[in-house]
């Protein structure tokens, strides 16, 4: 990525650590913890976001859910900044036209506010208060927790999710990416705020999250506003625990059966990954790109275009530790479930028999070469795509992700393919749906 | 976007008659990528369900031309890592797209073969109407659709665009069409008829004015188009039930009839109105129903279906658990009743006046959000002054005006309900 580099911020209270593709890094000397600082002055606009790096990957069995509980939790106010006193944290950041969510997931955590950029201290001083002090009450957990089984309940209906779901729990014996982020129920039913309220003590610090500022603002400005909230927080008391149970190696297929009541069925394939600081990971991405994105792609004219499937895709997202590569075939009428996990079991053998075409990989590296230009359209595009490379364990994954596609070759796509794609680190997920007789499922 | 002395969209955004097209055009400092959004008019005969025509049409856009098989139309896109959607929305379709700016020409080319040119080669048509019959059985499953597509059945007739045809009846349609149908539905309807065109980003005025002048400006104006209602013609006030099995979570919606169209003096206040009871997370709804009551995850209220062209729906949309069903519609209903007898208050009123401006500029601050506002105001027939005054309008309305709106406009006691999912006496 060509970008003009320009002179580190000079702060008291910060150490410059690094500089990629127009990020800084910054470390708050006191208390550990990272800003990365991106001027973008292409609207008025600017956002703010906290990345803590813990995911439903550091949940025990007992508290999963643990993450995304809490996360909604962190909504239900802080002693300055809740509904008793009229300044609940939604109403006072919308007042002023943010965009304010939170997102959970396998590696991590983050909290974010795209908001005009004259009410960014509003946005650092809500983000730095809840840090240490979210209330975490047990009154809060009672109604939450019927908020999150119906999210739950919304997620079962969907297939594909249960899909997915079904087909990590079974990919994964031993490590925590076999549960979903959103808990098993049970969990979510018998959650203490004991439980969660631990949780938070244990990852809710300053050395554990990234700050992240994008959009239109003054980096000095910047500074001053995160040292003057984020400053007085002290570091963790304890280090972190961050190794988890290490998935012992798959050797042999394994199956699952999803049965709902539903009209089409469809094939999921997931096989055992790298993780996302692998050697290999570039050269899989590029693979993910050329075999489900878009009509040129080999998914959709192998199945797609032959009638096969009515969508396909390839799913191959950078985990910390070895996530799946999967791919996906949902079945057109009166085709059969193995008819289309044979289509996609030999897609996926020939790239490892016969590689890409030079043209495939010219496609999918101009693909992601736009990709990235349209990530960087709109400050919260960019979080968006930061959150992750710093979930990953590397922030600069994403400034230098073009630089490292376009070095990928041919060779390095398919000797990733012969390593990735083997029978015995695969797992096949089949929705098998339960339809009626008439063709349309039994209400009773 | 800008705020405070920058110049203003109207003086920014650059318009131009390009042959039949019109174009307006705003240079951002985006850097490389261009984003752009187009419509025209199609008037497809509801009351017939050439809808489904239309849905197929747009779905056989992007399988070859006269020129290129679909291979070569997919490869020249992607080649370059463009995007490029094609769409069917009632009245109009339209196409949006992102690309690099130096693909543009390229891109535009290959955009106007496809919108002029389809192929409509008979293998091709088969295939697609497998995939949209997949598409309609799969939507069986789908609670939401189910419940608003009950809600808009209860509503209007078969000729108001509004109306939502339900899947079973689209599939036997779609079983009998063929694509002799699609093309001529081609033939009649597609075309510059009010075809408007919008870019943003990095780009100038003048060589995209040429590009398309050269690609679409000599395309025909259709003149075949249905008449359509304008109003609603609703059952009386009622409930509705759609059972679908093993499915926990019900999707459920209210609504009612509103006799005022887009264009209406009225929309604006009961735009904020409505803003107050569902617009966003700390709207009434949501503060009550889902953070103290713990009843859904997800609960709002909008106003939906308002055209220049015709009249729209008060709709409050929720997801509750079987357990929760009554409770949680009882609760709504509360809500709804509190909000149509008191109204708003001065605090809430400054409240979303703050909120909706500041998301404005928030909503402004991509190249596709800036074309696609360009788009729909260009769409309704309104200047490009409008999208500037926008936040003034907002700022003048008064706890009277908008309270005066709910009272003309909205009723609790004329909501219809619909609901879809696994009902908790049949699970």
């Amino acid at each position: 990525m060509q970008v003009a580099e320009s002179t580190p911020v000079e702060h008291h209270a910060f150490e410059f650590v690094k500089a990629s593709g127009g990020i800084e890094e910054y470390r708050l000397t006191r208390n550990g913890l990272t800003v990365l600082l991106l001027p973008q002055t292409a609207a008025p606009v600017v956002t703010f976001m906290v990345t803590y790096r813990v995911g439903s990957r550091n949940e025990r069995a007992g508290l999963t859910g643990a993450t995304h509980l809490l996360e909604h939790l962190m909504f239900k106010g802080t002693e300055r900044y809740n509904k008793d006193n009229g300044t609940a944290i939604f109403p006072t950041l919308q007042r002023v036209g943010a965009v304010v969510n939170a997102t959970t997931w396998f590696d991590r955590t983050n909290y974010y506010e795209l908001l005009p950029k004259e009410h960014l201290a509003l946005a650092v001083e809500v983000e730095a208060d809840r840090m240490r002090n979210a209330r975490v009450r047990d009154e809060d957990l009672a109604s939450e927790r019927t908020v999150v089984l119906n999210e739950l309940d919304r997620g079962e209906n969907d297939p594909t999710r249960k899909l997915l779901q079904a087909l990590h729990a079974t990919a994964y014996f031993a490590h925590p990416y076999g549960h979903p982020t959103i808990g098993w129920r049970s969990d979510v039913e018998q959650v203490s705020a004991a439980g969660l309220r631990h949780f938070y003590d244990t990852y809710y610090w300053p050395d554990n999250a990234t700050a992240s500022v994008i959009g239109d603002f003054d980096r000095l400005e910047a500074l001053d506003l995160v040292e003057r909230h984020f400053g007085a927080i002290s570091a963790a008391p304890d280090p972190f625990e961050h190794n988890v149970t290490a998935e012992p190696p798959q050797i042999g297929e394994r199956r699952v059966t999803v049965r709902q009541a539903g009209q089409l069925g469809a094939v999921m394939m997931g096989y055992k990954s790298v993780a996302a600081l692998d050697a290999d990971a570039d050269a899989l991405d590029v693979l993910a790109v050329a075999l489900g994105n878009g009509k040129s792609s080999r998914l959709y004219r192998r199945l797609t275009d032959q009638g096969l499937t009515t969508g396909v895709f390839a799913y191959a997202p950078r985990l910390r530790d070895p996530g799946l590569f999967i791919v996906y075939g949902a079945l057109a009428p009166d085709v059969t479930h193995d008819e289309v996990e044979a289509a996609l079991w030999e897609t996926v053998q020939q790239v490892v028999t016969e590689g890409l075409t030079e043209a495939e990989i010219v496609r999918a590296r101009n693909q992601v070469v736009a990709q990235e230009a349209f990530g960087r359209d709109g400050p919260y595009a960019i979080a968006s795509q930061l959150n992750e490379a710093v979930a990953a364990g590397d922030w600069t994954l994403y400034t230098t992700y073009l630089d490292r596609i376009e070095r990928v070759t041919p060779e390095a796509v398919q000797a990733a393919a012969e390593r990735l794609f083997v029978r015995d680190t695969l797992t096949v997920g089949i929705y098998d749906p339960i339809v009626a007789e008439n063709g349309v499922p039994d209400a009773g | 976007m800008q705020v405070d002395a920058a110049p203003t969209l109207a003086e920014r955004v650059h318009e131009a008659d390009c042959g039949a097209a019109r174009v307006l055009t705003l240079p951002t400092s985006a850097d490389r990528v261009v984003s752009f959004r187009g419509s025209f008019e199609t008037l497809p005969d509801f009351g017939a369900g050439e809808e489904l025509e239309q849905k197929l049409v747009t779905m056989m856009l992007d399988k070859g031309t006269l020129r290129r098989d679909r291979f070569a139309v997919a490869e020249a896109l992607e080649n370059r890592g463009v995007q490029l959607h094609f769409s069917a929305n009632g009245l109009r379709c339209g196409f949006s797209g992102r690309t690099l700016r130096d693909d543009l020409p390229e891109v535009l080319a290959v955009l106007a073969e496809q919108l002029r040119e389809p192929l409509f080669d008979p293998d091709e048509f088969e295939k697609v109407k497998a995939q949209h019959a997949a598409s309609l059985r799969r939507s069986l499953d789908n609670t939401g659709t189910q419940a608003a597509g009950a809600l808009a059945r209860r509503l209007y007739a078969a000729n108001h665009p509004n109306f939502q045809p339900d899947s079973e009846a689209m599939l036997e349609r779609l079983d009998a069409l063929k694509v002799e149908d699609a093309r001529a539905y081609h033939e009649r309807h597609f075309g510059a008829r009010d075809l408007l065109v919008a870019f943003a980003g990095d780009c100038e005025p003048a060589p995209i004015a040429k590009l398309v002048t050269d690609t679409l400006g000599d395309w025909h104006a259709p003149t075949d188009g249905a008449a359509f209602a304008t109003t609603a013609d609703p059952e009386p006030p009622g409930r509705v039930e759609v059972p679908i099995p093993d499915r926990q979570n019900l999707d459920v919606r209210f609504g009612h009839p509103v006799a005022i169209r887009r264009s209406d003096d009225d929309f604006l206040a009961l735009h904020l109105g409505n803003y107050v009871l569902g617009g966003n997370f700390s709207a009434r709804l949501m503060s009550t129903v889902r953070d103290e009551q713990g009843l859904t995850y997800g609960i709002g209220s909008s106003l939906s279906g308002f055209r220049v062209e015709h009249e729209g729906y008060w709709r409050i949309a929720v997801t509750l658990s079987g357990d929760a069903l009554e409770r949680g519609i009882e609760a709504t209903l509360e809500q709804a009743r509190r909000f149509v007898e008191g109204g708003i208050t001065q605090p809430e009123l400054e409240e979303k006046q703050q909120t909706l401006t500041g998301a404005y500029k928030v909503g402004l601050a991509t190249t596709g959000g800036l074309a696609g506002a360009l788009l729909t105001n260009a769409e309704r027939g309104f200047d490009v002054a409008y999208l500037d005054n926008f936040p003034k309008r907002i700022e003048a309305l008064t706890v009277e005006t908008v309270n005066a709106a709910i009272e003309r406009h909205l009723d609790s006691d004329r909501l219809h309900l619909a609901i879809a999912g696994t009902l908790p006496e049949a699970g």
